[in-house]
């Protein structure tokens, strides 16, 4: 009898799956039909002129949502489609791993975006899936790219081809807290050497004077390059003698000092450290090297904090290149390349470079980069604009990801002592040569 | 049966002294502190704004001023966030109902029947319990794609339905080889087919195992994150797991009393299945293959 | 078995074998296209220079992705780690899940609150109680806060993910705290379907409690022991998020598993799927020789009842 009443309770539970089942059976197919079927007619009444195909266009991007930029993206958009009727975009947001990720799953399938904004670093990487446009080829391409500035767009070059267009650009700067400095009678460094000493003098205490968030050449590189050294040859043929030269075996080894030291610290290198922004916003660090998202957390953390460009090394004050580009992609037909391209050019444009500069996307139009509105949004800009004058492109070929692997892997080995700076850096040049070689 | 048990499981313990009883109590109740301090963690910072959530030095509970239910509003008024909860909830609901239905069906004919291949389908199904099943994205991806699966939620259901029917088989078959065989053979003696046999011996007799592994089938595709991230992209499309996840990343600063807050909201659920169906659970599991 | 046979042969007739192809094939149909089929292909890119990309070319390349595997040094640090955290998480699962099991079948109130509220780590998402885990574990965490400033223990902080093994250590303790419901459950199950009359025997044969647990007990739920080794190691082998997000790896991928290295090879760097194939063939080699051990180990006469 028990056993009975227990069959009836499943059953219910079974029916009442069965028709939440079928209930969603009826609703995912449905929604995108209805979608489907809802804008172009829409669009279609709004505008009677051009009676071009209708054509969609999915844009992958990682714009951050918390700054507003995806307020503003759907703002552009609308204003895109009431300028080019016909054309639908449809804009897919994906966290930065996901996006680099989801090229790379839906590669050999050919399922990609149509265009994607995504990290210059993509361009090298997605090139050598033989995935990528080459965008040199569209039509008017040299005007747009002569529009923005020529240091963001050579991240898009590889072997004499184009393949993308810079969508915004940026570069490292010191950030530092002003109120922790100014406790400590401490002056905003302006040297290699000051900065560390500075870190060292403001850690202790369960603080840290200095964080770095990762250990690739993009966090140790400007400071190799601003001592001198290098990564690779200029030519790329070779990383001995660069990435296990000189300046940069004693660079990595004053970083290895400081981490001992414990002034100096980061999730990757402690992942028992707590994460730059959390750290900042509770006032753990004091100083860190970073791009225009930095200013953004801590405006919002509440910190009051002041930036300068990258401190001088020994050589020369020499930051990292970074920044977004617009991709676009093979599998995509020809009426979806064309409308991609329309959009791309209309991303660049002064207005919607503005628009984005006001929510803390840096320009590459040298139009915007002047205008005055970005200006006043951008109180940094100044800085940027002096950092970028001197910031170099790492180098743009299809290894450069598994390099910058390996330079993480090896600098994370020699900062945190598990190996020393000399032998870490040896095993990286050899790896990377293995890797040039093949 | 499961009565003669209880019982003669009451008649020993009546044995125990009364101190031998506390001991239990006081044992188990000091375990359970340790194994809820993390919950316990986990709901007070959904409590707390977000500023303070993990300020330096840490208080467990929040004090009565600093209590705030603002995450829980804030998350409820996300614009997605029923959405997501439908999702999630439609995916694990049809692929325990799947898995059920095709794993109560292959348990009960490898169980029951000799037929050519019987050993190889079920080396094959015990070999798929043992490949990591990460390993294999990128050929399920290309299967999903071929199948127009992507930004579908079918292309997750039935992904997971195949991942979870072996293990499903496996339990199920443990359980029907434990079901006596007269039964079948005096509905044979009616007339009955093989249908009938398994909706009526199978699915009634075998139900407590199907309900015990239902709950785990839920739970696993309830919180399953790196497929359906990988499959599903539309925002309107995504599972409450993934969302959870691009939540804590997308923003700036980790606003963990909203992500602790989606968390507990989302456990809720779960811990309903649970409660439903956790006297089968039990049962299900006494007899069959977790008996070896 | 052959009783069966004839049994089975004389009850059905042709139309009952087509009705059962009818019960077999869509279960038969989901595991083969969308697992096994997979499977097959990941074994054959493992012998592949395999391209991802768009209209690319895959070579042939013989043993040369599981020659890759064995010469990678990272490779077995993610191994060794992975046995590391199997070594620790599945005895202790295992032991205190039991120890609990025996202690909710002794007690008479309250059993049911206890099998949910000890079973609630089970079903809280990996993700989350990896967070969890990450902030009682940070250097600003929890553990440290109540080490320092409530007992006094120590006045700098401890680096308890700081490190190789401290880290994997505390990765496995979560691994523990998530884990043992699940066994209790389990076990629980098992004690429940050992006959009363056993232990009555044993009482009026003056076993005690100690003797009771060794004669009776483990013997009868021998099987479920072994069931739970397998599938705890089966688990232990496919850890991703807890790795993943309390330490992801690092430092200098001192602290990545087997799966957190697939994934780093497949997605992170430029698509090694060869070599992620080969990878996983040969953990997948390495838990079935380990599950055929136990079986040897544990039950031979069981063997042929499996078959």
């Amino acid at each position: 009898m028990k056993r009975h009443v227990g069959i009836q309770i499943l059953v219910v539970l079974i029916a009442a799956m069965m028709m939440l089942t079928s209930f969603a059976c009826a609703k995912t197919p449905a929604a995108p039909a209805a979608e489907a079927t809802e804008a172009p007619a829409a669009e279609v009444t709004e505008a009677p002129a051009p009676a071009a195909e209708p054509v969609t266009i999915e844009f992958w991007h990682n714009y951050s949502e918390s700054d507003g930029q995806i307020a503003v993206l759907d703002e552009l958009i609308a204003k895109f489609e009431a300028d080019n009727p016909g054309i639908t975009v449809e804009p897919v947001y994906m966290e930065w791993s996901a996006l680099h990720d989801g090229v790379v799953a839906g590669a050999t399938t050919g399922t990609l975006p149509d265009v994607l904004r995504g990290d210059i670093a993509f361009v090298p990487q997605f090139g050598a899936l033989n995935v990528l446009v080459d965008m040199g080829a569209l039509p008017g391409y040299a005007d747009v790219a002569a529009s923005v500035l020529p240091s963001a767009n050579s991240t898009t070059s590889m072997n004499g081809s184009n393949y993308g267009l810079a969508a915004n650009t940026n570069t490292k700067i010191l950030y530092y807290n002003k109120t922790l400095l100014d406790a400590a009678g401490i002056a905003v460094p302006t040297t290699q050497d000051e900065m560390w000493n500075a870190a060292s003098a403001l850690s202790g205490d369960g603080k840290f004077g200095f964080v770095e968030a990762w250990t690739g050449w993009w966090n140790v590189g400007p400071y190799i390059w601003s001592n001198g050294g290098d990564v690779l040859s200029p030519d790329y043929s070779t990383a001995t003698g660069y990435v296990n030269g000189e300046a940069a075996v004693a660079t990595i080894q004053k970083l290895a000092d400081l981490y001992a030291a414990k002034a100096l610290t980061g999730p990757t290198m402690d992942p028992g450290a707590i994460g730059d922004t959390d750290g900042w916003a509770s006032g753990t660090y004091a100083m860190e090297v970073d791009g225009p998202w930095r200013g953004n957390a801590l405006n919002s953390a509440g910190i009051e904090f002041g930036a300068v460009p990258l401190p001088k090394g020994t050589a020369s004050s020499t930051s990292v290149l970074g920044g977004e580009d617009f991709m676009m992609f093979a599998s995509s037909s020809d009426a979806e390349k064309e409308a991609a391209w329309k959009f791309i050019q209309f991303m660049v444009s002064e207005d919607a470079q503005v628009a984005m500069a006001k929510v803390g996307q840096m320009p590459v139009s040298i139009a915007a980069l002047q205008n005055a509105d970005a200006l006043a949004a951008m109180p940094l800009l100044p800085v940027y604009v002096e950092a970028l004058q001197t910031a170099k492109s790492r180098p743009v070929i299809p290894q450069w990801s598994e390099i910058e692997g390996i330079v993480a892997t090896k600098a994370s080995e020699a900062i945190t002592g598990v190996k020393d700076a000399q032998t870490a850096m040896d095993e990286a040049a050899a790896e990377i040569n293995a890797l040039l070689a093949g | 049966m499961i009565d003669q048990q209880k019982q003669s499981r009451l008649k020993r313990n009546r044995k125990h002294t009364p101190w031998q009883m506390s001991m239990r109590y006081i044992l188990l109740c000091l375990g359970l502190l340790i194994m809820v301090i993390p919950m316990v963690y986990m709901v007070s910072s959904s409590l707390k704004p977000n500023d303070i959530a993990f300020s330096y030095p840490i208080r467990l509970i929040p004090t009565a001023q600093e209590a705030t239910l603002s995450n829980y509003d804030y998350v409820l008024h996300q614009k997605n966030f029923f959405t997501y909860v439908g999702n999630t909830l439609i995916v694990a609901t049809a692929t325990t109902v799947f898995s059920a239905a095709l794993s109560s069906m292959l348990a009960y004919c490898i169980s029951r029947f000799r037929f050519p291949g019987r050993n190889l389908l079920y080396s094959i199904i015990i070999t798929t319990m043992l490949i990591p099943g990460l390993a294999m994205l990128v050929p399920q991806f290309e299967l999903a794609v071929t199948f127009k699966l992507v930004n579908n939620l079918w292309g997750v259901i039935l992904f997971y339905t195949a991942w979870v029917t072996p293990f499903s088989t496996f339990l199920i078959k443990g359980f029907i080889d434990n079901i006596p065989r007269e039964l079948d053979e005096a509905i044979y003696m009616d007339g009955g087919t093989v249908f009938t046999i398994y909706r009526r011996v199978m699915l009634r007799m075998a139900s407590p195992s199907i309900a015990a592994v239902s709950v785990f089938n839920f739970l696993f595709a309830f919180e399953e994150v790196g497929w359906s991230q990988t499959i599903l992209k539309k925002d309107e499309l995504r599972t409450l797991p993934v969302a959870i996840t691009q939540f804590f990343q997308a923003h700036n600063r980790t606003d963990w009393g909203y992500v602790f807050a989606m968390t507990c909201l989302a456990m809720i659920p779960v811990i309903l299945i649970y409660v439903l169906l956790q006297r089968y659970f039990i049962s299900g599991l006494s007899s069959g293959a977790v008996k070896g | 078995m052959s009783t069966r046979f004839s049994r089975a042969k004389s009850f059905f007739k042709r139309k009952d074998n087509i009705r059962m192809l009818a019960l077999l094939f869509p279960g038969l149909a989901v595991i083969g296209l969308f697992t096994f089929y997979p499977i097959i292909k990941m074994f054959v890119m493992s012998f592949f220079d395999w391209k991802i990309g768009y209209q690319q070319v895959s070579q042939f390349a013989g043993l040369m992705n599981y020659a890759a595997v064995f010469s990678d040094k990272a490779a077995g640090i993610a191994i060794a780690n992975t046995f590391y955290y199997m070594l620790l998480t599945v005895p202790l699962q295992m032991i205190i899940g039991l120890l609990v099991a025996l202690m909710i079948n002794g007690i008479r109130r309250f059993t049911v609150t206890f099998r949910l509220m000890y079973y609630l780590p089970v079903i809280t998402s990996w993700v989350v109680v990896a967070l969890l885990f990450r902030n009682i574990f940070s250097n600003q965490g929890l553990l440290n806060y109540f080490l320092m400033d409530v007992l006094h223990v120590t006045n700098d902080p401890i680096g308890w993910l700081s490190t190789r093994w401290p880290a994997l250590t505390a990765t496995s303790l979560l691994g523990i705290w998530k884990g043992i419901g699940w066994n209790m459950v389990i076990f629980l199950a098992a004690l429940q379907a050992i006959p009363g009359e056993y232990y009555e025997a044993a009482s009026i044969d003056g076993l005690n409690r100690r003797q009771q647990f060794f004669r009776i007990t483990l013997p009868n739920i021998k099987g479920t022991i072994l069931f739970s080794l397998v599938m705890l190691i089966i688990g232990a082998f496919n850890t991703y998020t807890p790795i993943m997000v309390m330490t992801g790896g690092n430092p200098a991928h001192q602290t990545e598993v087997v799966l957190t290295w697939l994934y780093y090879q497949t997605f992170s760097v430029s698509g090694k799927m060869g070599y992620a194939a080969a990878l996983s063939f040969l953990v997948t080699a390495i838990i079935s020789v380990l599950a055929v051990l136990l079986f040897k180990v544990f039950s031979p006469q069981k063997e042929e009842r499996k078959s």
